[in-house]
């Protein structure tokens, strides 16, 4: 019920409030989220403001009715991956776990502007996988098909159909690893990834959760295997249950917890161009190395890479690995030669021993953890955050997350979608 | 880019080299009665903190010898290296 | 349209040289020396673009790196340039530009319709609308909103440009050649260092080349000449000019980009555009100056207001004027500089200061000049649309929120300066932590993380005495901590005019009733309403701010807007600057070329190209490359018009009929010796290794520690201590790296040695029924019987002069060997194979036929090999010992790994016999299943058997090994096919392997 009027009473955002706010110099705006001083107890703390935890509390209160409920984040709102990602959503694995994981969150990106009433700018304009070899479009066929039978949209281009989509690609003669075809999900495709970040929190924030910034996690309160609260920068405040959404920063709180978690923390960069007008309308990837590229609404072309290869928490990494990454661009796209790159950043990931996340209960009781995203975090926020709510709020996985379990590595029902192993640092 | 002192050949930069991850794990001996946890631990954990790491590095494109590097995780301070059977 | 607005002389251009150039398709005229910019001042041209946002009319605001507005499209040897900074370009003869973001023209540009609805366009605005109906955002709003923005066009085709790289280490860097910079390096450089000295500009000298100040007994430009020529003369320095250090990265590594051609109108074929240095330097001496602050006020980025500090750089580089009726507007003495290089060239000036009653060197002599000042006055906002043409000015009140006396002044330029910003960005890229200066309201270094030292301006040093004695003193300094080498340097004596503080007031309040716009980001027209907008909103923090507004997310990089963006919020927040903090400083510190960033890996050259010993002969005898990881090898040899499946099922059948050869040269290839070499195949292959005789090979499987199979291969013991191990081309590398991590770290103790010989040797092996007729031929000293030479021995051989090693092992299920040679001798031995094959109808056959020979053997290979399979998921149990250790075994124990239903590898055989199986499709029970489907598994690879003359594939399905005879359907979706199958064993020739035996 109390939920119904906050809903209610919050400032609706649309074209007609925004031209009636225009008339009044947009004085009228209210904030977008609270900044409440933490409370003493809450039902559920979700430690990480980022888009995992901002969606897992958005889920608590809208599907669980659990509202007395804090995000902790030691920074400000949405600065992490969220925050720092090449903004692509997509759902094109191979494993039936990450698949049909994945296309249940692409059901919640669709609708997700309107459920946020937040223009997250969900682009569904199709991500673009190239193939450079036979053996490459067998590997992509066994994914492609994998899809279809999940029920994803799939297609296979050959080297024509490709070359009609992208015509900017390279195509020449002059070309180390020439085209052969592709796969395709044209239901995938990019979102602004600030807005989801802030579009969750907003949402959040007016079903009763307590966004905290600038607050540090500084311990744990466990007894008798079961949790009891946190200790932080602001005080201690008391919880049933706590769930870790913190990527990258994982292993740093599981050390307060005397825990160990199969994943180590590793830098990976992007850098956008100089804003150019519209040349490039797909989410496009290299397929004879690791490169992806997208043009935003802005016009900048996003680009990404390799991991910069040993463990780093710097969110600042070096230039020989963004020409590695760029040489990958000039020979998929030769265009990208005459651009300049604007600016580059980097992200921490949690880089986990088989490529996928762990979304699971842990072996304290009322402790939830989520991590393990490696480079695959934004796409997964609405899913990651459905489903953590559930495992929260049940205290059992749901079946979307059964297979993100921790003790997956002992008994061997790894989701290994690249077949690396676990040199996390090998991307 | 990183520059790695090599214990055998000296400093170079980073693109001569590999990496090889937390050089403080052990693996159980050959032919030794081991847990299933303490064998999942060997394979799956790998110390990851924000600071000080010992790590592992290989000279592929010199004198392909491992051998460990002190490095800050946080600022790439390297503060020392050793040969692969140096302890700190 | 002759110049109008240059002055009849003074400035550093070449007058002797005209230039003529086009812009907007006009003709124009300039000097050598100029800027783009400032020949189009020069001009009278102030219109050159569009803004990002609203369309607003664009001018210039700066001169240099930091210019905000001035991107056009540069058009230079038939190639269209995106994104040029105009205060940057260079000018050449016959260059040609054109304004960007803007149609129909720059004078008449529809978007601008943006501007007179902008109360509609705050900050966000998008985030709070185009939501409904669903589907339009992508489909409507968004494509149009994409295409409204962007800069510049960008044509498909290649860069014909060339960039290259260069590595290079010194002791000192200095980057930046203004006095600090050219103080320092003479400092060091006299101390015997080796010094790079870059500077951005064309020309050396810094704020040296506009200032009034003398050095010695020289002007402060003529001493600037003096030291660089000096400085180019000695061996241990290195000077670039045109050359922008960018990056500070990890360990010292500096990035330089050098502009070698861009001001020219075209590059020679092998002059390389730009090129890219990597230093690594001991000591960084960062000197790079600072930029002028903005004073802010109504509609401030009308064209005609800018920097003061740029028009009189335009003024005393160029001798051109910015405007004839100048209005000077500052806070600060720097804008005196500007007024009085005005009146010196006879145009009168009114300045406006905020400060009450100054009282320094030059504004007394800007009163002497008789220079019409109003203190205590702004400008409350500028006039004019496309060019300011008047302003409103009033006094300020003392605490600056009162204005009065409001009234309109005649002007054509607004110059503005509200004092300094140092520029850090190279410091604060090292890690440095930088501190707030209150003094100067901006940020400075603070203590150096790497080997930073920041000098003059750059650290807020704005005395020219000061900045000469530490540069001097800081290059002395740290070269002689390198050189151990100390010269006497005299500090010359220095005449400057002495400042005095600047007021801190930067942002001119509002009239009552007025609503000016008033821009903190000039590109992305980011105005103070939309950041208070985005505080009342919420987004409180820097970061919040800067993504909500996109303050300082241009391609300036907010280098003139991120300090008023800092004070805005710390006033609104009732924050000190410093609590609020400013956003992250990241390499590159300007745009860099993306083709000088990647030089010359490119095109074909993208990635290294391996070819064996025997590539010519391939080629010539038609053969039809595939890329194997980095190696290229033939997948078939055509014949006439064949296609691949017709060629490779001829060379398959003619292996099995008769014999082949196919080029292996490409597997990895380790050699292994030492006493210990045994123990350690022992542990690193799941198989027994302790009593391999001498002169045999065996097939091995290795494992991860995971218990995933790694790879596979042959080793062969050579002789006692001595083995030859091969790998597949894939892994060749990762298998040699794994060998030595356990050589050296886990079990140094065994005494072996380990080292590539993949390049060593060539490799053909020859497989068919006759092979051992043409291996007689070749050998014809040597005993190839079955009985001297059985399967999986190994012998050396004599191949007519050529030392040869023969194994004889089978790869395609037949009899075979594999003839290795040392690569000299590939092309060699391979002509003999052929022409001593020749009576035998031997043919060379391709990947393609050793994929299809191998499949319908049911010898697994990388695409069951794929990282996520385990030996029994590739009927390879057989191979795993179960008395000895290895290396991964403990792992085969996983409950995943025993389950009974565990996957296994299968043959699949369509029921039809006719149909192929696409790759890549999977097994299920039922084909009409809704979905999800569930998987049994997928088919790994196909062919077409030769033996069988019917299609057949491999498939890796769950519980395989009960699977066999079971009628189920291969789906390939993506194809629309779905094929009735059976099921049957994957060795679907020769199963009980009675031909490598014969």
């Amino acid at each position: 019920m109390s939920l119904l009027i906050l809903k209610i009473y919050m400032q609706k955002y649309s074209a007609f409030n925004l031209i009636k706010n225009a008339l009044t110099g947009h004085k009228d705006w209210e904030v977008a989220w609270k900044n409440p001083t933490p409370k003493t107890e809450y039902d559920v703390i979700i430690i990480g403001g980022g888009g995992h935890g901002l969606a897992t509390a958005y889920y608590l209160a809208k599907e669980h009715n659990i509202t007395n409920v804090a995000i902790i984040e030691k920074g400000w709102i949405g600065g992490g991956n969220v925050g720092r990602n090449t903004t692509i959503v997509r759902s094109n694995y191979m494993h039936d776990e990450n698949g049909l994981f994945s296309e249940f969150g692409m059901d919640l990106w669709r609708s997700m502007s309107q459920e946020l009433n937040f223009n997250v700018m969900f682009s569904p304009r199709g991500i673009i996988n190239l193939a450079h070899s036979d053996a490459q479009m067998n590997a992509f066929s066994r994914r492609g098909n994998s899809m279809k039978l999940n029920g994803i949209d799939a297609v296979l281009l050959n080297r024509e159909e490709v070359k009609k989509l992208i015509p900017m690609a390279d195509f020449s003669e002059n070309v180390r690893f020439p085209i052969f075809g592709g796969l395709m999900q044209p239901s995938a495709g990019t979102a602004r990834h600030d807005g989801v970040a802030w579009g969750y929190a907003r949402q959040a924030d007016s079903m009763g959760v307590d966004i905290i910034q600038h607050c540090e996690v500084t311990g744990f309160d466990v007894d008798n295997g079961k949790i009891k609260g946190i200790q932080t920068s602001k005080g201690n405040i008391k919880a049933k249950k706590i769930g870790l959404c913190v990527a990258g920063s994982t292993n740093i709180l599981a050390e307060m917890l005397n825990m160990r978690i199969p994943i180590e923390t590793h830098l990976l960069q992007a850098c956008v161009s100089e804003p150019i007008k519209p040349i490039l309308d797909h989410v496009v990837t290299f397929g004879a190395g690791h490169f992806y590229v997208s043009q935003s609404d802005k016009g900048e072309m996003v680009m990404g890479g390799d991991l910069d290869g040993y463990n780093s928490y710097a969110q600042r990494g070096n230039l020989p690995t963004l020409q590695h990454v760029l040489t990958e661009g000039i020979a998929m796209l030769p265009f990208l030669s005459k651009l300049k790159m604007l600016r580059t950043w980097g992200g921490i990931m949690d880089m986990s021993m088989d490529g996928s996340p762990i979304i699971d209960k842990t072996h304290i009781e009322g402790l939830y953890l989520n991590c393990g995203w490696c480079y695959g975090g934004f796409k997964a926020t609405p899913a990651s955050g459905w489903t953590f709510a559930h495992t929260i709020a049940q205290d059992r996985p749901h079946k979307l997350n059964a297979g993100y379990s921790l003790n997956r590595f002992s008994t061997g029902h790894l989701l290994d979608e690249k077949g690396l192993g676990t040199k996390t640092w090998i991307s | 880019m990183l520059h790695i002192k090599c214990p055998h050949c000296g400093l170079r930069s980073q693109n001569e080299f590999s990496y090889g991850g937390d050089a403080t794990v052990k693996r159980p001996e050959l032919n030794k009665e081991v847990s299933d946890q303490d064998w999942d631990n060997f394979v799956y954990l790998r110390k990851s903190p924000r600071g000080k790491h010992l790590e592992l590095w290989q000279h592929i494109s010199g004198c392909r010898q491992w051998f460990k590097v002190e490095r800050d995780t946080l600022t790439h301070e390297i503060f020392r290296t050793l040969k692969a059977n140096e302890e700190i | 349209m002759s110049q109008n607005f240059r002055l009849d002389k003074g400035g550093l251009i070449d007058r002797s040289k005209s230039i003529s150039f086009k812009f907007n398709g006009k003709n124009y005229s300039g000097y050598e020396g100029d800027t783009l910019a400032s020949a189009l001042i020069a001009n009278g041209v102030h219109l050159v673009g569009r803004s990002f946002k609203y369309h607003r009319p664009r001018g210039f605001f700066g001169a240099g790196v930091d210019e905000p507005y001035a991107m056009v499209q540069l058009i230079r040897d038939n190639e269209s340039i995106p994104n040029v900074r105009a205060t940057e370009q260079e000018l050449f003869e016959g260059l040609e530009a054109k304004s960007v973001n803007c149609w129909p023209n720059v004078d008449f540009d529809i978007g601008a319709i943006n501007n007179f609805l902008n109360r509609f366009f705050p900050a966000g605005f998008y985030y709070k609308t185009f939501m409904w109906p669903r589907s339009f955002w992508y489909k409507v709003y968004e494509p149009i909103i994409r295409k409204a923005a962007g800069f510049g066009v960008v044509s498909a085709n290649h860069d014909q440009e060339r960039y290259e790289h260069k590595y290079e280490y010194c002791d000192l860097l200095v980057t930046g050649s203004g006095p600090s910079g050219l103080a320092s390096a003479y400092a060091a450089a006299q101390n015997g260092a080796r010094v790079i000295l870059a500077e951005d500009k064309s020309r050396f000298g810094g704020s040296l080349l506009t200032s009034e100040v003398s050095i010695g007994n020289q002007s402060g430009h003529e001493w600037a000449e003096n030291i660089i020529s000096e400085l180019k003369s000695m061996p241990n320095v290195t000077v670039k000019n045109r050359s922008q250090v960018f990056g500070y990265y990890d360990h010292n590594m500096l990035v330089m980009s050098e502009r070698i051609s861009d001001h020219l109108p075209k590059t020679n074929k092998y002059t390389p555009k730009q090129r890219l240095w990597y230093i690594r330097a001991k000591e960084v001496l960062i000197s790079s100056g600072s930029i002028e602050r903005p004073l802010v006020f109504g509609n401030n980025d009308t064209p005609g207001v800018m920097l003061s500090s740029a028009a009189k750089e335009y003024l005393k580089i160029f001798g051109v004027l910015v405007g004839k009726k100048p209005l000077i507007f500052t806070n600060n003495d720097s804008g005196y500089e500007t007024a009085i290089e005005f009146k010196k060239n006879g145009i009168d000036p009114i300045v406006l200061d905020t400060r009450k009653d100054p009282s320094s060197e030059i504004v007394n002599e800007a009163k002497s000049l008789n220079i019409d000042i109003k203190f205590s006055y702004v400008v409350v906002a500028a006039k004019g649309y496309k060019k300011v043409k008047s302003a409103d000015i009033a006094k300020i009140s003392e605490d600056k929120k009162q204005l009065s006396q409001i009234e309109n002044i005649n002007c054509d330029c607004i110059c503005v300066s509200g004092f300094w910003t140092p520029t850090i960005h190279l410091a604060s890229q090292s890690g440095n932590k930088t501190k707030f200066n209150e003094e100067i309201d901006a940020f400075i270094p603070g203590q150096s993380k790497q080997n930073e030292t920041v000098l003059g301006s750059a650290k807020g040093i704005f005395t020219l005495e000061e900045t000469l004695k530490t540069s001097f003193e800081k290059g002395s300094e740290l070269s002689k901590k390198i050189t151990n080498k100390e010269s006497n340097i005299s500090v010359p004596s220095v005449v400057e005019k002495k400042h005095t503080n600047h007021d801190k007031f930067w942002c001119v309040p509002l009239p009552e009733g007025k609503n000016y716009k008033r821009f903190l980001d000039f590109q992305n027209d980011v105005s103070v309403s939309d950041v208070e907008l985005a505080l009342r909103e919420g987004y409180r923090s820097i970061e919040h701010v800067k993504r909500y507004t996109t303050l300082g997310m241009a391609t300036d990089q907010g280098k003139t807007s991120n300090l008023n963006g800092l004070q805005l919020v710390s006033d609104v927040e009732n924050k000190v600057v410093p609590q609020v903090g400013h956003t992250t400083f990241r390499p590159p510190y300007t745009p860099v070329s993306i083709g000088a960033i990647v030089g010359r890996e490119i095109g074909k050259h993208s990635k290294p190209t391996r070819k064996s010993p025997m590539h010519e002969w391939h080629e010539k005898n038609n053969a039809v490359f595939v890329d194997a990881g980095v190696w290229l090898r033939p997948r078939y040899y055509k014949q006439g018009n064949e296609n691949l499946f017709e060629g490779s099922k001829r060379e398959a059948k003619n292996v099995r009929q008769n014999v082949g050869v196919c080029d292996v040269t490409t597997l990895g290839k380790i050699d292994i010796k030492g006493p210990d070499a045994a123990e350690l195949l022992n542990r690193v292959y799941t198989n027994a290794w302790l009593k391999l005789p001498v002169g045999k090979a065996r097939y091995g499987v290795m494992l991860r520690e995971d218990g995933i199979v790694m790879d596979d291969g042959t080793t062969t013991r050579i002789s006692e201590n001595h083995y030859h191990m091969t790998t597949t081309t894939a892994q060749a590398a990762n298998v040699l790296s794994h060998l030595e991590y356990y050589l050296q770290l886990v079990w140094p103790e065994l005494n072996v040695n380990v080292v590539s010989s993949t390049e060593q040797w060539a490799g053909a092996a020859i497989a068919g029924p006759k092979s051992r007729d043409v291996l007689q031929k070749l050998f014809p000293d040597l005993d190839v019987s079955n009985e001297g030479l059985p399967f999986m021995g190994y012998v050396e051989g004599n191949l007519f002069g050529v030392n040869a090693k023969i194994f004889r092992i089978s790869f395609s299920g037949e009899l075979a060997y594999e003839v290795n040679v040392e690569s000299d001798n590939g092309n060699f031995m391979w002509e003999k194979i052929m022409e001593i094959g020749k009576e035998f109808n031997i043919q060379p056959y391709g990947t393609e036929a050793l994929s299809t020979l191998r499949i319908e053997m049911g010898h697994v290979a990388g695409s069951e090999l794929d990282g996520r399979t385990i030996p029994y998921d590739n009927s390879l149990e057989g191979l795993v010992s179960k008395k000895k250790d290895f290396i991964g075994k403990r792992s085969l124990s996983k409950s995943a790994y025993v389950a009974p239903d565990r996957q296994k590898v299968v043959g699949v055989v369509p029921l039809d016999k006719k149909t192929s199986i696409p790759e890549g499709s999977y097994i299920v029970k039922d084909a009409k299943a809704k979905l999800p489907n569930p998987k049994l598994g997928h088919v790994s690879a196909s062919c077409w058997s030769v033996e069988h003359d019917n299609p057949f594939s491999l498939a890796i399905i769950k519980d395989g090994k009960n699977m066999i005879g079971q009628k189920l359907f291969a789906m390939s979706p993506l194809k629309n096919k779905t094929i009735p199958v059976e099921i049957v064993s994957s060795h679907y020739v020769d199963p009980k392997g009675e031909r490598v035996r014969s």
